[in-house]
């Protein structure tokens, strides 16, 4: 696929899919129980309502009777109390299954989101780095969070309502053919006009409720996107731009939003005119059916029957509005379901392994790799480390150095080739058994909201407070940590200013050091970090790099002029490969050309 | 101002829309009254027993009632759509707004603010108040309106039962009462979860490379768990709220037909009211039942609404600290001169710049090295104006900082950060994100300069390569290239490179300052570096420490010191001296940068 930016729609699926409704009663089945409960109770509570004009009736009629002079005051009287009574011992139970049935649509709403998320997120963790680099942030995390909200009420309330209402339907339904057949029939008729329109219109609601989510998905991305780069925003005096941007987005949000909602308003009209018009008709044909002295009309009937009408609409409108909050969820839902059926490309094989606790030789048997086909990244690459040596890379941008540290922990798998560890080929072993026992330093060192003790301590959670600090000092960071206000405990984020970009790195190298792995790359990870501080780092390195193997890519030389072997990387293959001192006796080859440049400025 | 008057801030502007809706809502739902009435003249009148029934008035009566319905969906239909433009109208302002708010803050509020609660604040808290405008407020209006005109009713047919009825009201009210004091805290509790969890999601999303290279994966699901669990906790905590009182308001509008009967059938049976004044109470008490019923969701939505107000309101109040003065100085161009007189900064009572001067004419080079966490990055922000300076001085071309109009300031200032954000746009766009509407050339002269220009057209797209957020999928030397062709683009006075090259390999570095010096005689030059090649030929130096100047002069007067600065080249070239001897330089270097 390919990338994805703020202001371009993901691609529209066109089939309203019912497979993906279906996928939803997944979620929805382990709480059936609770949820058949709910009904249950629903049903007994919307009978109980049914009763209460029963015992008005009740009271009305003794009323009359003791008009009528039938009754005695006292007896009149009676009758009122018992039925009040009943009337609110019959509320009480309706108000107890009230209760009950707002805990438990709440808790199937809630589980059910709280499930799917989980799922959605779990396999977010799964997708490789090219899913991530692919899209804005923006747009992925408004499925974790906004899209799955916006399904709770739909999952618990809509789906117990309408099944409730469909069971009153069936019983209205017999009830009105039981009042009368023909009256029953001219009522039905009116269903057909609401399917047809409601068909009519279905397929642009869709769309429209489609185009709606793709256009606040960009929005939201933009938002997400605006913050995250807010220091480059307000240094190139961008501000006014952004907001031209911003605003593009916030109306088509607005325009898509109210010619989707559109369709959502025709619904109601459209069966209150259709409850009028049958009403009508049957009081025409009842009239003069009743005239002409049809058999089974009666005034009594014909009241009764019109009484039933509005009764026999209302459930139906509720279905017709689940139905319509579907369609909008739908929108969500597909794009829910995209994310978690994105296919895993890097995932264990089957009958994968753990790795065994690493040794730490590394080799390469004929690697290519191609990140698009057709552009070939590395070629024919291969090359073997004993455990403990120390490998250097270098070469020029681009050329597939990170490539190459990159599928030794398997963030990719390989077009052809092997990549072999301890002889072990790593694609047969589980990717966290392997991926836990290596330390990798990469080129963005990312921080987490969270203490910087935290921080370090993400390479290994058990460590202690003693073997964080540990790290720190080993790779020069404790002095400074030290200096801050609140020392390790200090506060930091993600954007946070608070720390230089060689702060950053040197909190990630003890980070990658904690995890005490067998295999360490560090990728530039000291790009950023003065020369001075370097050298001491690599006194500290050089104890805790025996027994381990490390692959370091970086364009300071002064770094990797002890490397147990230097590598240079043109065009995805290895150009050159020996000791500093090896490859410097070679007069015509990169790697001196590479040393001698940077005297080059001295010289002039 | 307090929150509330913030959103009235908005909605003032739609109001005379909204009160058209509610005109047109109060027609209908006086309209929807009409019906059950001709109902009841059919029934009675028309059809009687049944015996002579005449079909002229039938059909007339059944037209008008067939009239008014079309008319009511007419105009509910109108209604409808008045409030649904009023509030995506308003939520598009209120959005704007925010989003105008949030890029004037400091870096200080973004260094504490998480990006997901600021998403949340622009997407949950803005459906909210959505829902609000576009529901709740004609619905609250509906219901009251219904149940003052039933009560009007009922007090006319017979006062004595009407004051029964009224009784109910104040444990309604009290009810109210209860609900919305408890619901709040729960509300707000649940818009923190909510904030907590995007902005847990959120890193998730930014740190996943992290997350993989340390097969952290089930760890992050762990911690996930507990967000959505709380998350889920704090709904079904509200929730608890509303289970209690909503069945209570259920309770309350059943009592009404209740007291009908009980007290009611008393009456007449004592002869104090009729059988049919009975009957049409019963008429109208439909329209004492529902605004009861409704009375606890509401309730409910509209402190949902409240609370997401208070939050964002919350997040836009605080005033940044750095903001353009009033009538600030605005020049067409602001000179290259930068001047700090000593100037000291401190952040959260740590000393990060301490008593810094030094004069930097226009047009020089300035070159700044020092160890990590020196504060060389820090005398940059400060030159932008991103921090003030707790003590001391800085001019700009001539002028104090703070006297200046803060865009005019950043517009001479271009600067290639540290760590590098690219935004998830073509390289054409990210190039040209500070002159949107340059040239495509300029943009391949910026590349060019920047050294960027052959990688970018050894892409498959060229300069229209998409980039993945933050520049993902980029070598970090790529990334920092195309940032520094983003800030030579604005061609300002001022070019700043911190620490831009430390990922680029040493030939093309060499290039790039070439061809920098080739850009503008006029341009002054900051670059901060490790290594000394990027700064030897500066017109300045300034060796940082501690945060203060402990060496300051240029290449040759430094190396004379023999301090820091004599100290890391020595590091960083002693061993160039061994070739210098042994003569075997020849060759290399030479076409070392070809």
């Amino acid at each position: 696929m390919a990338r994805n930016k703020i202001d371009v729609d993901e691609e529209l699926e066109e089939k309203f899919d019912l497979g993906q409704v279906k996928r939803l009663g997944k979620y929805v089945g382990p709480y059936k129980n609770k949820m058949i409960w709910t009904i249950i109770l629903m049903l007994i509570s919307s009978a109980l309502t049914m009763l209460q004009p029963l015992f008005l009736k009740d009271v009305m009629e003794a009323i009359e009777n003791f008009q009528k002079g039938l009754i005695s005051d006292s007896d009149a009287i009676k009758i009122i109390l018992t039925n009040s009574v009943l009337m609110l011992i019959d509320t009480l139970v309706v108000v107890l299954i009230l209760r009950v049935k707002i805990r438990w649509t709440n808790q199937v709403g809630q589980n059910v989101v709280h499930d799917l998320r989980k799922d959605l997120f779990v396999h977010l963790q799964k997708l490789p780095f090219s899913y991530y680099d692919e899209r804005p942030h923006g747009k992925i995390q408004v499925r974790v969070v906004n899209y799955v909200n916006n399904l709770s009420d739909l999952l618990s309330n809509g789906i117990v309502n309408t099944i409730t209402d469909m069971v009153s339907l069936l019983f209205i339904v017999a009830f009105m053919l039981y009042l009368n057949v023909n009256f029953t029939l001219i009522c039905l008729c009116g269903l057909p006009i609401l399917v047809a329109i409601v068909w009519l219109v279905k397929s642009r609601q869709r769309k429209a409720w489609q185009l709606q989510s793709n256009k606040q998905s960009n929005l939201n991305a933009y938002i997400a996107e605006s913050m995250n780069g807010i220091r480059v925003t307000q240094s190139f005096v961008r501000e006014r731009e952004n907001t031209i941007i911003f605003n593009r987005l916030n109306e088509e949000a607005r325009v898509t939003w109210l010619n989707a909602v559109k369709y959502n308003f025709i619904l109601s009209p459209v069966v209150e005119n259709i409850t009028m018009l049958t009403t009508a008709v049957i009081y025409v044909l009842g009239v003069s059916w009743l005239m002409g002295g049809f058999k089974g009309v009666t005034v009594g009937v014909l009241v009764a029957f019109t009484g039933y009408i509005a009764r026999f609409w209302s459930p139906i409108t509720t279905m017709a509005n689940f139905y319509n909050n579907l369609l909008t969820a739908v929108s969500y839902l597909e794009r829910i379901f995209e994310t978690i059926d994105t296919p895993v490309d890097v995932k264990d094989a089957p009958h994968a392994v753990e790795m065994p606790p690493i040794k730490g030789d590394v080799e390469f048997q004929h690697v290519n790799f191609s990140y698009d086909e057709g552009v070939k990244i590395l070629d024919d690459v291969s090359f073997q480390v004993k455990a403990g040596e120390s490998y250097a890379l270098v070469g020029p941008t681009g050329a597939g150095k990170s490539t190459i540290v990159n599928l030794i922990s398997r963030f990719y798998n390989l077009d052809s080739g092997k990549v072999l560890i301890d002889g072990q080929d790593i694609s047969k072993v589980t990717i966290a058994s392997l991926r836990k026992q290596m330390g990798v330093m990469m080129q963005d060192s990312f921080i987490f909201a969270g203490t910087i003790m935290d921080n370090i301590r993400y390479g290994n959670m058990e460590a202690t407070d003693e073997q964080v600090i540990q790290a720190a000092v080993t790779v020069c960071a404790h002095d400074f940590i030290m200096e801050m206000e609140k020392g390790y405990q200090t506060e930091v984020n993600e954007r946070g200013s608070r720390l230089s970009a060689g702060q950053r790195q040197l909190i990630s190298f003890a980070r990658a050091l904690l995890a005490d792995p067998k295999i360490l790359i560090l990728d530039e990870a000291t790009s950023s970090i003065d020369t001075e501080t370097e050298i001491l780092l690599q006194q500290g390195l050089n104890k805790l790099l025996e027994g381990r193997t490390s692959f370091i890519i970086a364009h300071r030389l002064s770094t990797i002029k002890n490397a147990s072997c230097i590598m240079y990387i043109q065009d995805g293959k290895i150009a050159q490969q020996g000791t500093h001192e090896e490859l410097l006796k070679d007069e015509k080859g990169y790697y001196y050309q590479l040393y001698m440049s940077q005297y080059d400025f001295l010289q002039e | 101002m307090t929150p509330m008057k913030w959103f009235w801030g908005y909605m003032k502007k739609y109001s005379p829309k909204m009160a058209v809706g509610l005109v047109l809502l109060t027609i209908t739902s006086l309209l929807a009254m009409v019906n059950p009435k001709l109902t009841g003249i059919i029934v009675d009148d028309i059809i009687g027993d049944g015996r002579k029934i005449e079909l002229k008035p039938l059909l007339m009566l059944l037209g008008i009632m067939i009239a008014i319905t079309v008319i009511r969906s007419v105009l509910r239909l109108i209604f409808l759509w008045q409030f649904e433009t009023a509030s995506q109208s308003m939520l598009y302002d209120m959005r704007d707004g925010v989003y105008r708010n949030l890029l004037q803050k400091d870096f200080a509020f973004y260094n504490k603010t998480r990006t997901g609660d600021l998403m949340a604040r622009q997407t949950g808290d803005m459906m909210a108040i959505r829902h609000f405008v576009a529901f709740v407020i004609y619905n609250i209006y509906e219901n009251v309106m219904l149940f003052i005109i039933a009560l009007i009713m009922i007090f006319m047919v017979d006062w004595r039962i009407a004051v029964c009825m009224v009784a109910v009201l104040p444990f309604t009210a009290f009810n109210t009462y209860c609900q919305s004091k408890s619901i709040k805290p729960k509300f707000t509790i649940v818009r923190n979860r909510f904030s907590s969890l995007n902005a847990f999601t959120q890193e998730n999303i930014s740190g996943n490379r992290v997350v993989k290279a340390f097969a952290k994966e089930d760890y992050e699901i762990e911690k996930f768990d507990r967000e959505n669990d709380a998350y889920r906790e704090a709904e079904l905590g509200a929730a608890t709220i509303w289970e209690r009182h909503v069945p209570i308001f259920e309770f309350l509008s059943n009592m009404l037909l209740f007291v009908l009967m009980l007290v009611g059938g008393i009456m007449v049976i004592k002869g104090t009211m009729t059988l049919g004044n009975m009957v049409m109470i019963n008429g109208y008490l439909w329209m004492l039942n529902n605004p009861l019923r409704m009375a606890g969701w509401l309730t409910n939505d509209l402190f949902r609404f409240i609370t997401s107000v208070e939050k964002i309101y919350s997040t836009i109040q605080e005033v940044p600290k750095i903001s353009s003065p009033k009538q600030g100085w605005s020049p067409e161009r602001l000179k290259g001169s930068v001047e700090f007189k000593h100037v000291s900064y401190r952040m959260y009572d740590d000393v990060i710049l301490q008593d810094i001067s030094f004069e930097v004419k226009q047009g020089w080079k300035v070159g700044i090295i020092g160890a990590t966490g020196s504060g060389k990055s820090t005398i940059m922000n400060l030159m932008c104006r991103f921090f003030d300076a707790t003590e001391g001085r800085v001019k700009v071309g001539g002028v104090n900082v703070k006297k200046l109009d803060l865009h005019t300031l950043r517009d001479s200032i271009g600067m290639a950060m540290q760590d590098v954000f690219l935004f998830s746009d073509t390289i054409e766009g990210n190039i040209a994100y500070g002159k949107p509407d340059c040239s495509f050339e300029e943009v391949v002269w910026a590349a060019k300069i920047a050294g960027a220009h052959d990688f970018i057209m050894q892409m498959p797209d060229g300069y229209n390569t998409i980039v993945g957020e933050r520049g993902m999928g980029l070598s970090g030397g790529q990334k920092q290239r195309i940032s520094l062709a983003r800030a030579l683009l604005k061609k300002p006075s001022i070019v700043i490179l911190d620490d831009t090259t430390s990922a680029v390999d040493m030939e093309t570095e060499a290039q790039i300052q070439n061809a920098l010096q080739s850009v503008d005689e006029q341009q002054t030059v900051f670059i901060i570096a490790h290594r000394i090649s990027s700064i030897k030929d500066a017109d300045m130096i300034l060796v940082l420490n501690d945060g203060k100047i402990v060496e300051r002069g240029n290449h040759d007067t430094l190396m004379e010191q023999k301090g820091y600065y004599y100290t890391v080249f020595s590091h960083q070239y002693g061993e160039f001296d061994k070739f210098r001897h042994s003569g075997k330089r020849k060759g290399g270097w030479q076409h070392g940068t070809k």
